[in-house]
């Protein structure tokens, strides 16, 4: 039956056909020169013999659907004309790309299975404008992106590119915390969030600029932060006195969000007030990967885990003491029966 | 599969890194607040592109300087795997000892195309470049180039591109023999430079700047030539020679394309003693364009005629005459009749385009030239130099009497 279409088909119009399939099943002929056009397509006919027949049919991999297909055959039939001038090709290109960008990914994704460089180059040129200069809230917004990082991790730098021990165990230190910050940020609102958003962005970005923790050094700001980490420790001292590590921590990590997004819109510029204490010792270079240890912490685990406060608050003051002892006197830790930290002037 | 479905982070990483790469690094950076999925998707870009738009702009100079320092060493520390291209333009930074850690770097990492376009300074390149064995385009602009003596070339280098280099003629000859697969050269603000270029691949040449004399001794691929030549003081600073320079520079360039030449290069191709006929033909020539052609000077008119009538495929000419000079050169009278060239024809010239005309006979007569020698000429534009009215008025009508032999040949004059 297959053998009879091609013989009434050939010499009605002269031209050879492909047999290929679609993910879904369907089998469909297309203009040999049309087909070819895609790399994929020609290797499988070159390569293979393969589409010669109905039986024969060439697979299209399954981001190929067919309704991306025949978008797609639209492109290469009008490109695989010769003699089409550069304007006119640049002119229909613009035009082909006007659509949704859930569809624009699809086309992306299906040209770049059939190896269809071109389409693939012009497709991601469309959605590289898309994303230019936009927030991420509204990159989000456009492409459906969760929003499923939590404000510390917007904030902390990207990769853990120092073998630091210390680093490592502010990773832990910092998982423990995970919870409630996620608790934390489901209540705020709307407004803040953006704003807390576009901050983070910026931090980041500050972040490269080498105000994050111990990457690069940037001496001109780092005094401004230890005056402002004074005045921080006093007050909290001053009020809450001894508290609890765990909760201190986290009260300290959430006032720091709100500053933040008072802060927002300077935040990008040399304003040397925003990381304060925290922002210097508990912004962890974690990967995401590290942060999949949190959510239960088990008697024994906590346990570790003070020992490891412990340890690392002589870390702290021995740092400390090392980096900038001649300035001011150095803050110093404590450590109370019960494992749990408290600071206090020295 | 409702509207909301995000697509696009699930899209294989290599287009991702498409998308990244036509963006700013700024921008490609940014995207790592995005979500879990796209914190490191840039991370593994292979290209890096960093100028001084990359940090917030700053009245103060080193606040610029500073902030674009911590931005490329903390983009280069969070960067995992290879890195095939950077480029940092800016005059932000000139000499600093980060700039030759991000050369050790990029070194260790797979360096293939390097551009370092800095401000005016006397950063000095550092010798990890010369161990860069893969690299396939170099672009340098203000350094202080001076190779270490194991260093024998760069054995895949395609593109070199110097502008304003500090380096010794013969380190610059020998780099470019020691590239055999160097494709494309361009040197930029070069001081009374001797060179002698070797280059068996080389397809694009750019030279512009105050070169003495050029030699090119062994570029038989060479398709595509420019030189802005530049003079201290007058045209005996040229290397005189007995060889006719036309014949010596453009002798061993048969599957030449397209010939730009500026400022005294046609004067450069007019000295030396005249052989009387060209040697060779320029079948693949398609474009010349020669700009401050002066017209007084016939044998540099002798120039312009002999490579137009020796290309019997050019289609585009582009000529520019001298501006007015403040004391004009005596003329000196060029008969073409007298010397045959209305024998020719040049069959595939299609526009010309003469501009700054002052009217001279020399011009004038260059003009009645191709249209008397052009049968499928579509286009004359021409512009001129004169601001008096009437003397522009006196040439157009005697522009206007020449005999076209192309019935579709149209005149343009056009005001700039």
């Amino acid at each position: 039956m297959s053998e009879g279409d091609m013989a009434i088909m050939k010499p009605e119009t002269m031209k050879s056909y492909i047999w290929l399939q679609t993910a879904d099943g369907s089998i469909q002929q297309v203009e040999q020169e049309v087909a070819m056009f895609c790399p994929m397509i020609c290797q499988e006919v070159i390569q293979k013999g393969a589409g010669s027949s109905k039986n024969q049919a060439i697979s299209l991999p399954q981001r190929v659907n067919p309704a991306l297909f025949s978008l797609i055959l639209d492109y290469c039939r009008f490109h695989q004309v010769p003699g089409r001038s550069n304007k006119e090709r640049k002119t229909y290109d613009e035009k082909f790309i006007r659509m949704d960008t859930k569809r624009l990914c699809e086309l992306t994704s299906a040209a770049d299975s059939l190896q269809l460089k071109p389409l693939v180059d012009l497709t991601s040129r469309a959605l590289a404008r898309i994303i230019e200069g936009k927030t991420p809230e509204e990159i989000r917004e456009i492409f459906h992106l969760p929003d499923d990082l939590t404000e510390e991790e917007k904030l902390e730098p990207l990769k853990n590119t120092m073998d630091d021990p210390r680093i490592r165990l502010l990773n832990r230190l910092y998982a423990k915390k995970r919870k409630e910050l996620k608790e934390r940020e489901r209540l705020k609102n709307v407004e803040v969030e953006g704003r807390v958003d576009e901050r983070s962005v910026d931090d980041l970005l500050t972040y490269i600029n080498g105000r994050g923790p111990k990457v690069v050094k940037m001496p001109k700001g780092k005094k401004k932060k230890k005056k402002k980490k004074e005045q921080k420790i006093v007050s909290s001292d001053e009020k809450e006195g001894p508290q609890e590590f765990h909760d201190k921590e986290s009260h300290d990590l959430h006032s720091e969000e709100q500053e933040g997004v008072d802060e927002s819109g300077s935040s990008m510029r040399e304003v040397p007030n925003l990381p304060s204490m925290e922002d210097d010792i508990f912004t962890p270079e974690a990967g995401s990967e590290d942060g999949d240890m949190d959510d239960e912490i088990d008697p024994a685990m906590k346990e570790m885990l003070d020992r490891e406060v412990e340890d690392f608050a002589r870390r702290l003051n021995s740092n400390w003491v090392r980096s900038r002892g001649q300035e001011r006197r150095p803050v110093h830790f404590s450590i109370n029966g019960n494992g749990t930290t408290r600071r206090h002037i020295g | 599969m409702g509207e909301s479905t995000d697509i696009i982070s699930d899209l294989p990483q290599s287009i991702i890194e498409n998308i990244l790469t036509r963006l700013s690094i700024r921008d490609a950076i940014r995207t790592s607040v995005l979500s879990s999925k796209w914190r490191y998707k840039w991370s593994t870009l292979t290209d890096l592109v960093f100028d001084e738009k990359c940090v917030a702009p700053a009245s103060d100079r080193g606040v610029v300087e500073n902030s674009l320092v911590r931005f490329i060493t903390g983009v280069l520390l969070l960067h995992q795997g290879p890195i095939h291209k950077f480029q940092l333009s800016t005059s932000f930074l000139q000499c600093r000892p980060d700039i030759d850690q991000w050369l050790l770097f990029l070194s260790r990492n797979g360096i293939k195309e390097l551009v370092l376009e800095l401000g005016e300074g006397e950063f000095r390149v550092p010798s990890c470049l010369f161990r860069c064995s893969k690299l396939t385009r170099l672009e340098l602009c203000h350094c202080e180039f001076d190779p270490p003596q194991y260093f024998k070339g760069f054995s895949s280098l395609k593109s070199l591109n110097l502008h304003q280099i500090l380096v010794a003629p013969e380190v610059i000859e020998s780099l470019i023999s020691g590239c055999p697969l160097l494709e494309y050269l361009s040197l930029s603000y070069f001081d009374s430079l001797v060179l002698r270029i070797s280059a068996p691949s080389l397809m694009y040449l750019y030279l512009d700047g105050e070169f003495k004399d050029i030699f090119l001794e062994n570029t038989p691929k060479l398709v595509a030539i420019s030189v802005s030549m530049y003079m201290h003081e007058d045209v005996t600073d040229f290397e005189q020679s007995s060889d006719y320079n036309l014949v010596k520079f453009l002798g061993g360039v048969p599957l030449l394309e397209k010939l730009v030449g500026y400022i005294y290069f046609t004067k450069y191709l007019s000295i030396g003693d005249d052989p009387g006929r060209l040697p060779i033909t320029y079948i693949h020539l398609k474009t010349i364009e020669l700009y401050q052609v002066s017209f007084e000077d016939a044998n540099e008119v002798l120039v312009l005629l002999r490579l137009v009538t020796h290309s019997p495929n050019l289609k585009d000419l582009k000529v520019s005459a001298s501006p007015i000079q403040l004391f004009p050169l005596e003329e000196e009278g060029f008969d073409l009749v007298e010397r045959d060239y209305f024998e020719y024809k040049l069959p595939r010239l299609e526009t010309v385009r003469m501009t700054d005309v002052s009217g001279i006979r020399n011009e004038l007569e260059f003009i009645r030239f191709l249209l008397g020698t052009s049968p499928v000429l579509e286009t004359v534009i021409v512009t001129s130099s004169l601001s008096d009215k009437d003397a522009k008025m006196d040439m157009v009508v005697e522009l206007l009497r020449f005999p076209r032999v192309s019935p579709r040949a149209k005149f343009l004059f056009l005001q700039d």
